[in-house]
């Protein structure tokens, strides 16, 4: 006999069973199935193994072992059927052995980094409030990091000391009015370079990683995560802003929550100010915002007397060490997994 | 900003709580960082933002707090009597660095008694010095006023011992190569062209705006002094102070913006209180070299713009009010504007928006609502998001922690491994971390690197993956930033394989990954692929071999991975669409082929598919691989797979079943030189 003839038939035989075995409604039904398929002298099941002596001596092991595991799902569709039939309640057999509090067979499961995790519920909330997602470049130039956002040459803020400019720019010449590339210290670079290409209204987020030399200690690192918030429309005011913000931190903490505004000072913005949110009886440090300056809005084309905008930015890594009690910034960004796995 | 608490009423009456006044301080501009108790006076720390160097003296902090509480604001207006000689008529000034200093002054006063100042300066200097710092005395009556004229204003003033400046001559003059300079705090400091020196006849006798020399100081036996009071470059004072490490209350205020009136009224200021308290008699008039050219110009505020910018009206004679309180001058008027000239000492008010800013802040942001509606809008999340989403999803469900590494490395990693580019890297021009100044053009050093730290730290199970960017240098212009996805695993190629083919299985992507030797220095020159999705390059796979574990002192086995994210992003289905699903069994076929070993597997599917009617090929599964040298010869292997068949209109017969079965075998056969077993 051929192999696949086999095959098929054990095959057959099981799909009979299972559907005989599942129609069952009784016990003596049941009892009459099992002694169609699984009888010790003329069940089918038996039947079939007869066959085994015609198959080839070369097939003989597959089919053997087809055959064992056939036997095993019609046995194991017979045990279903009785379990279902006697619904546990009758004097089944009992283990004694079972021991219900043996762990599980869990699996493991990875986690996402606890940055990303609050990025993604900082972009979920504001997605809700209409802001959607902008990515722009990390390595950026003068127009984008600085100029466009009204900070001038002269500004502290440009000093090589302040910015991790690239080695390539200044070596490969020494002309003055060459492009210096830099890691982009902010993520307003990026409401920039919408804007450039956009016309009104937007309503963006921008987030990433962001560069600063800063000695790296407990609440200090080189490279960190911002999220910026920009809006811009022909009827945009700072009640607007003071009201997306009260909004946004309502949302995060779940809670109602009241904003402050000192004043403050940015290039980019006039007025400028810090934003704080008032929970668990203090003002919290929420970020810096203002109305975006009229010279941000020139440089990118728009008419400061036609559109008006807001926008803020806020430190990621702050907002997690806060929400999750993490003391020290530098383990974001030493992954040890047992660290990685608290979240 | 310290500010002493007795030093302010001297100028504006302080009846207010002291703690109201410091929280209206702190919304108003001036956020308070503390108070402290210094003897019998209050010592008030308040941070003054760089725009507003007018509040680096107690003036401005009083106009401040007159502006905000409607007082009057009495302010010295100094008138020192001049009873000497002219005093350029002996001394000259000279300025040879114009774009260093754009102004000099210098006043003389002759037969000045030193001696202690006055019991009261002395308490009010020490009230704002000595909290920051403990070691701080007065030190004689003359230094003592040009400090206490430098915190009552901001103008910085130094007094020169007139009899130690040679040659009756003061030369402003940017510093040679290596000039050396022995400062007041007698550290001998090395400059640089760049940096701004006032000199005498013959050598530095200050580090311009920043330090006085040792042996030109004003001391005990000091009879004729000079009083210099001027303007320096903000830029230059930030880059030398900062190049020297040497930092001073005067190099804080030349690194702003100050009040070019104040070049006079500091001097006027400080002569008036040398000549009362140090005797003396004052030269007339100033030494002078330079002038400031900055001169106010008149702003137009339309009161419109009020309610268009911070969304609340403010009556018109309220904004006058504040207005005119900051020291604004009223120049015209009309029932929709103000029009006013800013004071010298608020160099930030040019525009509109700047005094708009003004009127806010005095008149308070509690008063701008936090509920207005703002308009609803739609966001759209970008397909990009939806996938970066889905693969942490996936990758997180097959055991796979996300880790965040830095984006620059050491150099030598990059070296190391550099699979994307061969051009050498971006340089950062200070390291971001210790000698990591290197843009990676690589994830892969930086996991490696993490599973060194676990292993560290006895961590046994190191799965990650990271979605950040590689940095890939270009001919011109700015580099290309590769979103890729890297991931690290203890387990081998094809485990990793299997979790890529996971993850295009996740994101629905139907197109074919493809597989091809690659040689990189770090892998295994065998267990190592470079991988293709749709015939595009994707990425690359591979076990890192015994020198790349080496090179980040790994034990352990660990591969690698690093595609590509911008081809799933292209290939991913977002939206995907349901197809009629046939209600009739399957039927499955093993086969056994004795092929080539040069026979891959991606070929034998390849030959499979090729026979058989894809409507009818439900799957090809791959079961494993014998060799059996003895029977089938050396460089043959034999392969089981099994194939799933079924029909969409009725049940596949055994004997449809096999007849595909045959007419797979005859392609392997005819393709692929595979026989049948048996």
């Amino acid at each position: 006999m051929a192999l696949q003839e086999f095959l098929d038939q054990l095959e057959q035989l099981v799909s009979e069973a299972e559907s005989t075995f599942s129609a069952t409604e009784s016990t003596d039904a049941l009892e009459e199935a099992r002694v169609e398929f699984l009888g010790a002298k003329n069940g089918k099941l038996k039947s079939v193994q007869k066959l085994m002596g015609s198959v080839d001596k070369e097939d003989k092991p597959l089919a053997g072992k087809t055959f064992n595991e056939t036997k095993g799902r019609i046995e194991s569709a017979f045990e279903t059927a009785n379990e279902r039939i006697q619904g546990g309640a009758g004097d089944a057999e009992r283990d004694t052995q079972f021991d219900p509090s043996l762990p599980g067979a869990s699996f493991k499961i990875g986690r996402i980094h606890p940055i990303t995790q609050t990025i993604e519920e900082l972009k979920d909330i504001m997605g809700r409030l209409g802001f959607s997602t902008a990515d722009g470049p990390e390595i950026e130039d003068d127009w984008h990091n600085f100029v466009a956002l009204n900070i001038p040459d002269d500004h502290p803020a440009r000093d090589p000391l302040e910015n991790f400019y690239l080695a390539t720019a200044e070596a490969s010449s020494g002309e003055k009015n060459q492009v210096n590339l830099l890691l982009r210290s902010q993520t307003s670079t990026v409401q920039i370079r919408v804007m450039e290409k956009t016309k009104p209204p937007i309503r963006i987020i921008s987030l990433g990683r962001v560069y600063r030399p800063d000695t790296a200690d407990a609440t200090h690192y080189p490279m960190f995560h911002q999220i910026e918030g920009l809006m811009i429309d022909t009827n945009v005011t700072m009640a607007d802003l003071k009201s997306v913000l009260r909004l946004f931190a309502t949302s995060y903490l779940g809670d109602d929550v009241t904003i402050r505004f000192r004043p403050s000072f940015f290039p980019f913005t006039e007025p400028s100010v810090e934003a704080d949110y008032y929970w668990n009886g203090q003002w919290i440090e929420f970020g810096g915002a203002g109305m975006v300056d009229p010279n941000v809005l020139q440089a990118v084309g728009y008419d400061p007397e036609e559109v008006t905008g807001f926008a803020f930015g806020l430190g990621v890594e702050r907002l997690c060490m806060r929400r999750h009690g993490i003391t020290d910034i530098r383990e974001f960004y030493k992954n040890d997994v047992r660290f990685l796995a608290q979240f | 900003m310290l500010v002493s608490w007795n030093w302010l009423k001297q100028y504006v009456a302080l009846d207010m709580d002291r703690e109201e006044l410091e929280n209206r301080l702190a919304m108003s501009g001036l956020n308070h960082e503390g108070t402290e108790t210094v003897f019998d006076d209050l010592a008030i720390d308040l941070e003054v933002t760089s725009n507003r160097p007018d509040c680096l003296g107690h003036i401005g902090v009083a106009r401040e707090i007159a502006v905000l509480y409607d007082l009057s604001l009495s302010l010295p207006d100094p008138d020192p009597t001049a009873a000497g000689p002219s005093a350029d008529s002996g001394f000259s000034v000279t300025i040879d660095a114009p774009e260093l200093c754009p102004r000099y002054t210098a006043r003389i006063i002759r037969g000045v008694k030193i001696g202690e100042s006055p019991q009261w300066m002395q308490d009010q200097l020490r009230t704002v010095f000595a909290p920051v710092n403990k070691d701080w005395k007065p030190v004689n009556n003359v230094v003592d006023i040009t400090n206490y004229v430098l915190m009552e204003c901001g103008q910085p003033l130094h007094a020169f011992d007139l009899a130690k400046l040679q040659g009756n001559q003061i030369i402003v003059r940017e510093a040679a190569e290596d000039e050396a300079f022995e400062a007041i705090d007698h550290h001998t400091y090395t400059l640089a062209p760049g940096m701004c020196v006032i000199a005498d006849a013959n050598r530095p006798v200050a580090i311009a705006g920043i330090m006085g020399g040792a042996d030109s100081e004003v001391g005990d036996d000091t009879v004729d002094i000079l009083i210099e009071s001027a303007a320096f470059s903000s830029m230059a004072t930030r880059t030398t102070s900062r190049a020297l490490n040497l930092h001073s209350p005067s190099s804080y205020r030349f690194e702003r913006a100050l009040d070019p009136e104040g070049i006079e009224w500091a001097a006027n200021r400080a002569c008036e209180l040398i000549l009362e308290h140090c005797g003396g008699t004052l030269d007339e008039g100033f030494i002078n070299d330079g002038a400031t050219t900055w001169q106010p110009e008149p702003v137009v505020m339309r009161l419109s713009q009020i309610e268009r910018v911070l969304g609340i009206s403010i009556d018109a004679e309220q904004v006058k009010r504040i207005l005119l309180a900051l020291g604004n001058t009223e120049t015209t008027s009309d029932e929709n504007s103000i029009t006013v000239t800013p004071p010298t000492w608020r160099r930030d008010l040019t525009r509109e928006a700047d005094l708009l800013e003004e009127i806010a802040r005095i008149h308070g942001y509690e008063k701008i609502p936090e509920d207005v509606g703002v308009p609803m809008a739609a966001s759209f999340k970008s397909d990009w998001d939806r996938v970066a989403s889905k693969l942490r999803t996936t990758m997180t469900s097959i055991g796979f922690d996300e880790s965040l590494t830095a984006s620059v490395v050491p150099a030598a990693w990059t070296q190391t491994y550099s699979p994307w580019s061969s051009a050498a890297p971006l340089r950062t021009m200070s390291p971001m971390l210790k000698g990591a100044d290197a843009l990676r053009t690589s994830l892969v050093p930086s996991l490696l690197e993490v599973r060194r730290i676990n292993q560290s730290l006895a961590n046994p199970n190191v799965e990650l993956f990271e979605t950040a960017k590689v940095y890939l240098p270009q001919d011109e212009g700015l580099p290309q930033e590769q979103w890729t996805l890297g991931i690290t695993s203890g387990q081998g190629f094809h485990h990793l394989k299997g979790v890529i083919e996971t993850m295009l299985h996740s994101l629905k992507i139907e197109e074919v990954l493809t597989v091809e030797p690659t040689q990189q220095d770090l892998l295994h020159a065998d267990y190592s692929a470079s991988l293709s999705l749709n015939g595009e390059h994707f990425g690359f796979l591979g076990e890192v071999n015994a020198g790349g574990l080496k090179t980040f002192s790994l034990r352990n086995p660990a591969s690698v991975a690093e595609i590509r994210m911008d081809l799933l992003v292209q290939h991913a289905t977002l939206i995907p669409q349901h197809s009629q699903l046939s209600n009739f069994p399957a039927i499955t076929r093993d086969i056994n082929v004795v092929l080539a070993e040069s026979v891959r597997w991606d070929a034998l599917e390849a030959s499979v598919r090729s026979a058989v009617d894809a409507g009818l090929l439900e799957d090809v599964t791959y079961q494993e691989t014998y060799r059996d040298p003895q029977r089938d010869g050396d460089d043959v292997k034999r392969v089981l797979f099994t194939v799933k068949l079924r029909r969409g209109d009725q049940t596949m017969t055994s004997e449809e079943a096999d007849s595909v079965r045959g007419q797979i075998v005859a392609a392997i056969e005819s393709q692929l030189d595979g026989n049948l077993l048996g």
